[in-house]
């Protein structure tokens, strides 16, 4: 069978689809029932250049029960290793830092970026969603997630009604979650704004630990999460589709980086100290998300836009779009685009001044900085018999951070307080 | 200022939505598998994942809506 | 004197777009056939497509209503809306239907019938009349809609 020309390519695919509350039932040449259950697979690998390095593996299960309800389970396990920028700022002198569990120090070398190289830690998430049809209109869910890794554990329950309007061309959603996070960072919680005690610094090993101690409180701390999100999908025309989504986070409680600190420098951009972050304890965020998808006759493109704003200042804009080409009826190529621009939170600042008096809260954190973040990608997919396929996917993720205009004093101009952050994403995936 | 913008344009675009649309036999593009807006999910958790991690914004997407709208 | 014959025009359109029997599809070989042919049976009409999921699921009950039933007088009448005849037909090889299988590719009766979703099943009585309507097909309930088929059955 030829299946050289598109619109045999697009006669293939619709044969092979439709969504029972959207798990995808294929009818198999051999069987009459539509198999109930669906498993899709997938391991990936993040790596940063000289950074963090993670991988990261995600099975998820649907099961249909009957033609109303369908049961939707997930289980991720990462494991993630490497260094990440503590937020002090690169020296010229070699650089000495005392490690969170105030167990041992590490080194920067002259004209390095700190990185902080602790972090070893395993992560397993698992959730569970429950979807029922109620009505020729209305839908319903209703889900639990729960995820542990070393010091952080975290708890959620969500649920959502969605409606359709006009025979199913108009669907509305409304959605909310609440989450509860507990966090047990390792050494204890460090006091917002203490200073790092170096072992140097003192005489004995004890006057070292009093010091250190000093700088840390015990127990957990934790963070209370609402969200909530109005969502309109309406069908545009045969091939294309449309969605506008409304959400509203709220965030109370923890939300310092135990782990993160920031320089104290002079006047010729000398370190006198390291000062470890305070952030505000709310967030109150909107994101307004809009995105556009159509059916060509060999091939799925979307683009969306997504703008974010919140009480921090962090404001951000995200374009993305994926456009796929099918070779054949069972081979396709995927293109990934994203370009992601954020604005500085109003409390970021790269390092402090000595002479100045302490802002109410501070973090030199790059990631909620002026930022601009590039990602390519490019995946191939292949559909094989009884309906099972296989993707491949390989991205590039690179993270300019930009000056949000602060004057860098002294010997801080001779180094680069913003440097690039190059990322590298591999994937396989498998569904049957 | 933006906000209000925004929440009229989806105000609008809902009433607006009433007269767009397709009859529920002309759906057969929109049943395809790889039009479903869950149906690259597992990509698009990874991704979402990553970039919360790595950026200080999230959040956006629902997997609401679309499909062929059988039953 | 044209618009009054156009809003007579349309007057009788939206007239005659009801749920009927009283329309022309086509039959697999392609002939104009008219739906009438059933009447004084107990007519079970339903409207599929070979990309709609649940009516891949509906294909063996309706099998199934159709060799408990065809005796008493039951016909069952899948209507496909496809626009390609090819695609019904490569459904019906996986799925093969030993009910009456007709066809409406540009979807006229549908639009006359005023379709609500995919698939939906129209049940006439003896007399021709629709007594039931039936939007998606639910394993659940197709207890029920055998019950409904019964009942007409036994008139």
């Amino acid at each position: 069978m030829q299946l050289k020309n598109r619109s045999n390519i697009s006669k293939a695919l619709a044969i092979a689809s439709c969504s029972l509350l959207g798990h995808s039932a294929q009818a198999s040449a051999n069987t009459e029932k539509p198999d109930d259950w669906k498993v899709d697979a997938a391991i990936m690998y993040y790596g940063e250049e000289d950074r963090v390095q993670a991988v990261e593996a995600i099975g998820n299960v649907q099961k249909a029960f009957g033609d109303e309800s369908l049961l939707d389970m997930k289980l991720v396990v990462d494991s993630l290793t490497g260094a990440s920028a503590s937020g002090a700022v690169a020296q010229s002198e070699t650089q000495t830092f005392t490690r969170p569990s105030g167990n041992g120090q590490y080194e920067t070398a002259s004209g390095e970026t700190p990185l902080d190289d602790t972090f070893h830690d395993t992560r397993v998430q698992a959730s569970a969603n429950w979807a029922e049809t109620l009505s020729p209109v209305w839908k319903t869910n209703v889900g639990v997630n729960g995820s542990k890794e070393f010091d952080y554990f975290s708890l959620g329950l969500n649920g959502g009604v969605e409606r359709s309007f006009n025979k199913d061309n108009t669907t509305l959603a409304l959605s909310g979650a609440y989450t509860f996070d507990a966090i047990d960072p390792v050494g204890g919680r460090p006091v917002a704004f203490s200073s790092m005690a170096l072992r140097a610094d003192y005489d004995t090993e004890e006057e070292y630990r009093a010091a250190f101690d000093m700088t840390r409180m015990a127990g957990s701390e934790d963070k209370k999460t609402m969200d909530m999100m109005l969502s309109v999908t309406q069908v545009l025309s045969r091939r294309w589709l449309f969605q506008a989504n409304y959400g509203l986070s709220s965030v109370s409680g923890y939300m310092t980086d135990p782990y993160k600190i920031l320089s104290q420098v002079d006047d010729t951009g000398t370190t006198q100290s390291y000062l470890y972050e305070n952030r505000p304890d709310s967030r109150l965020k909107h994101s307004f998300y809009m995105m556009t998808k159509g059916a060509l006759d060999a091939g799925v493109i979307d683009f969306s836009y997504r703008y974010t704003t919140d009480d921090w200042d962090l404001n951000s804009h995200t374009l993305e779009t994926h456009y796929r080409y099918y070779f054949s009826g069972r081979f396709y190529g995927q293109v990934h685009l994203r370009y992601y621009q954020q604005q500085a939170a109003n409390f970021y600042r790269p390092f402090l001044m000595a002479g100045d008096p302490l802002p109410e809260y501070a973090s030199a954190d790059y990631r909620i900085g002026d930022m601009t973040t590039y990602t390519l990608g490019l995946k191939f997919g292949q559909r094989l018999s009884g309906g099972h396929e296989m993707s491949y996917r390989l991205e590039y993720y690179q993270q300019n951070p930009e000056n949000s205009g602060f004057d860098l004093v002294g010997q801080l101009q001779d180094h680069d307080l913003f440097p690039e952050v190059k990322a590298i994403i591999a994937q396989v995936s498998y569904s049957f | 200022m933006n906000r209000t913008i925004i929440s009229i344009a989806i105000a609008v675009s809902l009433s607006a939505c009433s007269s767009l649309g397709v009859e529920p036999w002309e759906k057969d593009q929109l049943a395809r598998a790889d039009m479903a807006l869950d149906s690259e999910k597992l990509d698009l958790a990874l991704d979402d994942h990553i970039y919360f991690s790595k950026e200080g914004s999230s959040g956006g997407r629902s997997l609401a809506g679309g499909g062929c709208g059988c039953n | 004197m044209r618009k009054l014959l156009l809003l007579l025009s349309f007057m009788t359109w939206s007239l005659s777009a009801a749920p009927s029997l009283d329309y022309q599809v086509q039959n697999l070989q392609g002939e104009l056939v008219s739906l009438t042919e059933f009447k004084g049976k107990v007519v079970y009409l339903d409207f599929w497509a070979s990309w709609c999921g649940p009516c891949r699921k509906s294909f063996p009950w309706m099998n199934a209503m159709h060799q408990k039933y065809q005796q008493q007088g039951l016909a069952i009448v899948a209507i496909n809306l496809d626009e390609d005849k090819v695609l019904a037909e490569k459904f019906l090889t996986k799925l093969p239907a030993d009910f009456h299988i007709r066809l409406d590719p540009e979807a006229d009766v549908a639009s006359k019938f005023d379709l609500q979703g995919m698939p939906s099943s129209y049940i006439f009585n003896r007399q021709g009349e629709l007594v039931q309507t039936h939007l998606g097909f639910f394993e659940e309930k197709s207890a029920g809609y055998e019950n409904e088929i019964v009942e007409l059955l036994k008139e």
